[in-house]
């Protein structure tokens, strides 16, 4: 595997969403490839990130009552 | 003339056990449902009417759902239908933007003498990233909420946006390289981190 089709693969491999075979072709090459880990190490950073500023949000408590009272009447 | 029945109507499934199967599987997604309609719509108000839209659409159709399976998906998919027939049009302008066009942009090979580790993202404020997701071309920003807020496999975006997965992995490796490119167009701007030159 080189450089290109590793970083190809990128968020797959940090998604979980590769094949076993893939994912240790691609650990495989991130030992042997310095720049590639750190580049996967960055992303992984971006991700993790992302999910925590967007998740926080939740419905507003006003929404829930009025659809209570639409579904069930209270 | 003939007298009225005495039996009750049918009703597969009593109104209690319905309501609280509804409740134990749809209603705890209602966060889930309020991120994402805020992000289809762009606004709290229609984000609101859509999610009570979609939860009386699905409370009507309860007795379709199989119980026990992906209700987070289900619901979705309801909510982007009601989104696509009724609020695409009003909420939004309509997009012609070709996704192909839009040029992949590598902030690592920029940034990674300066700041390797991504540190500047720590001093990026959750309104500025929701306002970049916001900006984002429909077809990416649905497909990374689906992914990056709501957890969603790769199989089950493909379900909810009626999409095959091989799209899903493009659309979802394009918007967030696109949206990691504006939040460092940003950074450099706010000064946070030196960037390239231009």
């Amino acid at each position: 595997m080189n450089c290109r089709e590793c970083v190809e693969h990128l968020y797959e491999f940090l998604d979980r969403e590769v094949t076993p075979d893939l994912e240790r072709d691609i650990r495989r090459h991130l030992e042997e490839c310095p720049p590639c880990g750190e580049q996967f190490d960055f992303e992984a950073v971006y991700l993790k990130f992302l999910r925590a500023r967007c998740r926080a949000q939740g419905a507003p408590p006003e929404l829930k009552r009025r659809l209570l009272q639409e579904l069930f009447g209270e | 003339m003939t007298t009225p029945s005495q039996t009750p109507p049918p009703s597969p499934v009593p109104v209690d056990e319905k309501r609280e199967s509804f409740e134990r599987e749809a209603l705890v997604h209602l966060d889930a449902l309020y991120r994402v309609a805020l992000r289809l719509t762009g606004n709290a108000s229609d984000a609101d009417d859509l999610v009570q839209e979609t939860m009386l659409k699905a409370y009507r159709a309860w007795d379709q759902y199989e119980k026990g399976t992906n209700a987070k998906g289900w619901l979705l998919t309801i909510l982007r239908h009601a989104f696509i027939n009724e609020y695409r049009r009003r909420t939004r302008h309509p997009e012609n933007v070709d996704l192909d066009t839009i040029e992949p942009f590598a902030v690592f090979g920029e940034i990674q003498e300066e700041d390797p580790q991504g540190a500047f993202f720590d001093r990026i404020v959750d309104d500025e990233v929701l306002r970049a997701i916001d900006d984002l071309p429909e077809a990416f920003r649905e497909t990374l909420v689906l992914s990056d807020v709501e957890g969603l496999s790769y199989q089950e975006i493909a379900k909810v946006l009626e999409i095959p997965v091989g799209t899903v992995k493009s659309r979802l490796f394009r918007a967030r390289q696109l949206l990691q490119a504006r939040l460092y167009d940003y950074a450099v701007s706010m000064g946070y981190i030196k960037g390239s030159p231009a």
